[in-house]
Order: C-alpha cells, then structure tokens, then sequence
C-alpha cells in the first residue's frame, strides 16, 4: 500500500455497524507514515473499526510507556528501535561512537531493555500488547569492517533477542516475526536517513507500510483453521499405490520424494497441535490399509481420521469427513494433487480454502507448508487440542453403536460414568474459554467474537461472570468444553455468550450449566442475548425444546419452568468456584 | 489540465480533505501547512512517492500556490501527457 492509497482509504466512511477501537502507538520516533499506514491496514483489514491512535512524546518509549494507563479495550502497540536502547545508537544524537563508549553504550542497552520488558509485561497485564523488536540497520560505529561483525554489535543483538524471548513468553504480548519482516521488507531498504534527520522518522515508506501490515495482521488475529483433508497419491506420498503397490510408494530421498516425507512430517506437527487431520482419496481401500501399515511412514496412521478410501467422488468424502468432525467447511482446508478433482470440491464447498499439491516443485511445496502454518497458526497449544481426535474418533463409535439400534441417551449417560466438573469466577485469564468462544459455531448463543481486550474489559465488570465445563467418562475426557458468560443484576442473569463445543453435543452438559447457574446465583431467570446465524441451529434446537414455542428473539427461562422442563440429569458434578 | 494537476489534486485532498478540488487548485500551502505542521512533510513526501521529485519543505513553500507547485511539477516531468 502507498502512502496515497493508505490516506485516501482513510478518508471512507466506516462501514455500518461501526464499533470504536483505540490504539496506543509507543515509539521513541515521530511515528508520522507508520500511524497513516498502521489505520489504513487496520481499516482494511476490520472495516467496522473506527480505529483512534494515540501516540506518546518524541524520544521517549520507556516514559510513554510509563504513563499509559489503557482505557477499556485498548490494544497497545510498542515499536522498539535502537535509539530507544541508547539513544547512540540513533543517529540524530551526538553523544559519541568513539571505541571507548561502545562498553558503556551496552551496558546502558542491556538496562534499558530489561526496564522496557517489565514496562511491557505489566501493561499486558491490563491491555493486549503488540510489540516490533528493533527492525533498522545498526550503525557504523564498531571498530571491525562492515564485513566482520563486532563482539559488542552481537552483544547488542543478544540483548533485543533476550528481550524478544522474554516479552514472547508472555500470553498477552504478541511479538511481530522478525524473519517473516525480514522476508518482506529487505534490512537495506528500511531506513531512510533523510527522513530520519529531518522529521524524526526513520522508516522509508516501504518498511513502514509493511511493518505497520503485519501488526495489523496480528492486531485481527483471525482464528486457526480447524481440518485438513489430504489425498494420498502424489501428495502424502510420491506415486500411484494401486498401480506400483505399497512397498513403492515413496515420501523419502532415496525415492527422490523427499518433499512428501516432508509434507508428512509438516501434518504430524499440525496433529500435534490439535489440526484435525483426514483422507480422501481415490483408491483401492485395501491397499491403502496396506500402504498405511508402513512403518517408515512418517504421519503416524493414528492421526489421521476418518480414512476415505474409495472411487466415490472426492467431494462426497469430503462431505462425510466434516460430518464425522461436525466443523463447517471454512474451517477445512483440501489439498489434492489433481486440479481437477479440487475444482470439484471447491465447486461443492465454495468456503472451503482448497488447494493443488505442487507435486514435483520443492520450492513451491516449501512456500505451500508456509501458508498452512499461517492458516493453523494458533497461540497455544492447549489441554483440549491433545484430545480432540481421540474424543471425535470416540463419538463416532457411539454414534454408529446408537444409530444400530444401541442404547437410549439416558441409558449411555448412565452407563458413560460421566463427570463434569464446573469452573465458577471472573478469571480473563482462561485462555481455552477465549478460544473456545471465538471458534465455535453450532452451539453458539449469538456468533458473537471478543478481541482480547474486549475479553479483559468485560471482566473488570464486577456483575460479571464466566462458567466453563469440562467433561469426562470412560470413554476418554473432552477437556473444557462449554463456556457461559454473563453478568447478575440481582435475582435475573443476562447471557451474552454461550458456547459449547460440537464434541459434547448429546450430554447434557448445557441443562447443567443453566442448572448450575440458578442455583449458585440464586437466579430467578436467566435471559439469553440470542441471535440466529447461519451456523447455530444447534442452539435454536436447544431453546425449542427447553422452551417451545415460547421461544422468541430474546429467550428466556425461570427457575420454575426449568426444574419442570429439565431431563433426567445422571452425572457426577464437581465443582471448581471462585476462579 | 492534465494528468499531472489530476495527481496532484490527489495528493492535496489527501492531505487536506476538508477542501474541495476548486479550492486546492486556488490554494497557497503556506497558511495551510501554519495550520498543520505535519501537513507539509506528508505533501512532500508524496510529490515523492507520485511524482518521483524529490523537493525540500522548504522548496514547497517557497512555491506556496498550488499552480506554481504544479507547475514546477510539471517542469521535472515534461513528458506527461496533456490531458483533452
């Protein structure tokens, strides 16, 4: 973007329904383009923003940072450069490059940069914090040629890469990529000195708008993608299995596959991180039994479910694969080797991100593993995320088992030895609750999402509360999977989001949240901000049934009609208040 | 007129749009940019980026109308094309 297209984008109108959002810039220099560039990214990006950027004093980071007290859903962005260090280190001071100030220019970096990380740590504490680790050349000022680096230019750049490890650690401080600015955005082209010794700002135009994109980027914080559903020949592995066989297929150097073994590992990283992973391919589904039972595969066969293997077309496999994960096609990704055959399941799931396996083309392959990264990314790896695959592998058993004339409901309830166990406080700090009510669709009151600050806001309301469950029974645990969140006036409680997990469909555990809530707060009604979306008829069934036809646009139950209305509830409760 | 005014127009808007096209072509940057400091450099900087002129603050307002900054525009880029 450039500078004319960043200002006249600004000048547009706010898209309807238009919500504030406020931004604090900190950063030593006068922030000019970069604050242009960082509103016309974040208009892009979140058109229903009307985004508000405060900045602090010239030349001071560190007092920027010590005065700023966040308003409520303020995020904080904190540009860090090395005149913030020192300002030598900056070249519109005059203090002295002379060999003998190099020592005392180190130390007084390495000072401030440990007071910069407290000052950073304790303003996550009330706001998320965005933070870009110093992006501009070093200046000439060691004793080595340009050529050899200097002892102390390496100690300067461990201290900005203990204060990026350190600040990188902390859950409410996100930390920009320095290798993917460092793709974008070439070190010889960022600084511009005439800028910088006129104006007080040193980032050419170029830097600045990619900088300010990437926070921008970070800033939307769009959620991970959930399922990816791969073809077999010529993509998990090199060759045709029904035409060369089992023992011929290749995913390894000798095999000049080695770009598979890659791939393969690559989904093995994201199974492991809780990225459903299934199969759809055209074959012979003994074969691929056969294929599969390798063991110098490198994706264990475990993580992969469910298999379909069959000549059907792929777009029904596809189909029957969200069916068994119950997650909506957006959230899926589709790599085959044939265009032929992703055009034909892009045609039946238009939301679906679908994509041709560059067979045969290492480095597009290795760009391909890089855009999957980005569309899984996901901050932390949770409890929940290890599980996943195991419960729906579990649900499914049971629900083929129900489907052939097995056992009522209440009869698995009874048998499932089933525990939930009910976490009761204000704690903004649950970050399974976070993520749970911004991914979830089906079982969701109203599709509303929060952004971290709009996270920590709601909960510096006293009125306000957050329930979560968790749940388990013999057949395996499902980790936290309902949230509700409120707030009390007196005997009523008003619902604004409600959540559960698609997993945990089928037990109850909803009737036990509103169960749970009349009871601890001694609540006469419980009234539901509902709104119907495209994906949430699971809700709407929930309140039909809970409520009949009395069920209108704002829902609500008492107490009396609950006890009468509410099913035969079997399970063990344990009961975790105050957190 | 010609492509360059239309350009030039649309880095003036851009920086103050408050005003209509009729009144940055009968403007003077000087009141303008007493009024906003940071005015001048983002001008300045983008007669750079569109134009590929490199002209101090200082230049601009000496200039100080926008037919004479148009003009000198002109004169670095005698190429473009007059517009029918």
């Amino acid at each position: 973007m450039n500078l004319l297209r960043a200002l006249e984008l600004l000048k547009q109108p706010v898209a309807e329904p238009a919500s504030d959002r406020e931004l604090f810039l900190a950063c030593g220099f006068t922030p000019l383009h970069l604050k242009t560039f960082l509103a016309a990214h974040l208009r892009h990006r979140l058109p229903n923003d009307r985004i508000k950027i405060g900045i602090g004093l010239y030349g001071d980071l560190v007092g920027s940072l010590e005065r700023l007290t966040p308003s409520r859903g303020m995020v904080v962005c904190v540009l860090v450069e090395w005149g913030d260090l020192d300002p030598r280190l900056g070249i519109r001071s005059l203090g002295g490059w002379r060999s003998a100030d190099t020592i005392d220019i180190v130390e007084s970096a390495r000072r401030q940069s440990e007071r910069l990380a407290d000052l950073v740590k304790q303003l996550a504490e009330k706001a998320p914090v965005y933070v870009s680790a110093p992006t501009l050349p070093l200046p000439p000022m060691f004793t080595t040629r340009g050529g050899q680096a200097n002892h102390y230019e390496c100690e300067l750049r461990e201290i900005t890469a203990s204060l990026a490890t350190s600040l990188s650690a902390h859950k409410r401080v996100r930390l920009l990529s320095s290798q993917l600015l460092d793709e974008l955005s070439p070190l010889a082209r960022r600084f511009d000195v005439k800028a910088e010794i006129t104006t007080g700002f040193p980032y050419s135009l170029e830097h600045a708008s990619t900088l300010a994109e990437l926070l921008a980027g970070l800033i939307q914080d769009s959620p991970p993608k959930k399922g990816l559903i791969t073809d077999l020949d010529d993509t998990l592995w090199a060759g045709i299995l029904g035409e060369i066989g089992a023992d011929r297929i290749a995913w390894d150097m000798a095999g000049h596959a080695h770009m598979h073994g890659l791939y393969q590992q690559f989904l093995g990283s994201l199974a492991s991180s809780g990225v459903l992973l299934a199969v759809a391919s055209k074959n012979d589904p003994a074969l691929v039994e056969q294929a599969m039972a390798r063991n110098d595969m490198i994706l264990s066969k475990e993580s992969l479910f469910p298999i379909e293997a069959h000549w059907k077309p792929k777009s029904e496999s596809v189909g029957r694969i969200l069916e068994t994960w119950n997650i909506g096609a957006a959230d899926v990704v589709f790599i085959d080797d044939s265009p032929m055959e992703v055009a034909e399941v892009h045609a039946a799931f238009p939301e679906m991100e679908c994509i041709v396996f560059p067979k045969g083309n290492y480095q597009v392959i290795w760009d391909l593993l890089k855009r999957l990264r980005n569309c899984f990314g996901k901050e932390v790896v949770s409890s929940e995320d290890l599980i996943r695959l195991n419960s729906i592998r579990t649900g499914s058993t049971l629900r083929s088992s129900a489907q052939n004339g097995g056992s009522s409901i209440d009869d698995f309830l009874v048998k499932a030895e089933a525990v939930i166990t009910l976490y009761f406080g204000s704690d903004a700090s649950d970050d399974r609750a976070f993520e749970l009510v911004n991914k979830t669709n089906q079982f969701n009151l109203n599709g509303k999402r929060y952004s971290e600050s709009d996270w920590i806001s709601f909960f510096q309301d006293p009125a306000a509360f957050l329930l979560t469950a968790s749940y388990e029974d013999k057949y395996g645990p499902l980790g936290k999977i309902a949230v509700v969140m409120g707030k009390t006036f007196g005997r009523k409680v008003h619902v604004s989001t409600w959540v559960m997990s698609c997993r945990a469909f089928s037990r109850r555990i909803e009737h036990h949240c509103l169960k749970y809530l009349f009871e601890k707060l001694d609540a006469e009604e419980i009234v539901f901000e509902y709104k119907s979306t495209p994906r949430n008829g699971p809700i709407r069934d929930f309140f039909a049934e809970l409520l009949g036809e009395a069920n209108g646009p704002a829902p609500s139950v008492h107490r009396a009609s609950f006890d009468a209305n509410v099913p035969v509830l079997s399970h063990h409760i344990v009961e975790v208040a105050n957190v | 007129m010609s492509e360059h005014d239309d350009r030039l127009v649309r880095c003036f808007a851009s920086v103050f749009p408050m005003m209509n096209e009729e009144e940055i072509r009968a403007s003077n940057v000087v009141p303008l940019f007493d009024l906003d400091s940071l005015a001048g450099v983002t001008l300045v900087t983008l007669i750079d980026q569109e134009f590929g002129i490199n002209v101090e603050l200082s230049g601009l307002l000496e200039l100080g109308s926008f037919e004479a900054i148009s003009q000198f525009v002109r004169k670095q880029n005698p190429f473009e094309v007059t517009r029918e």
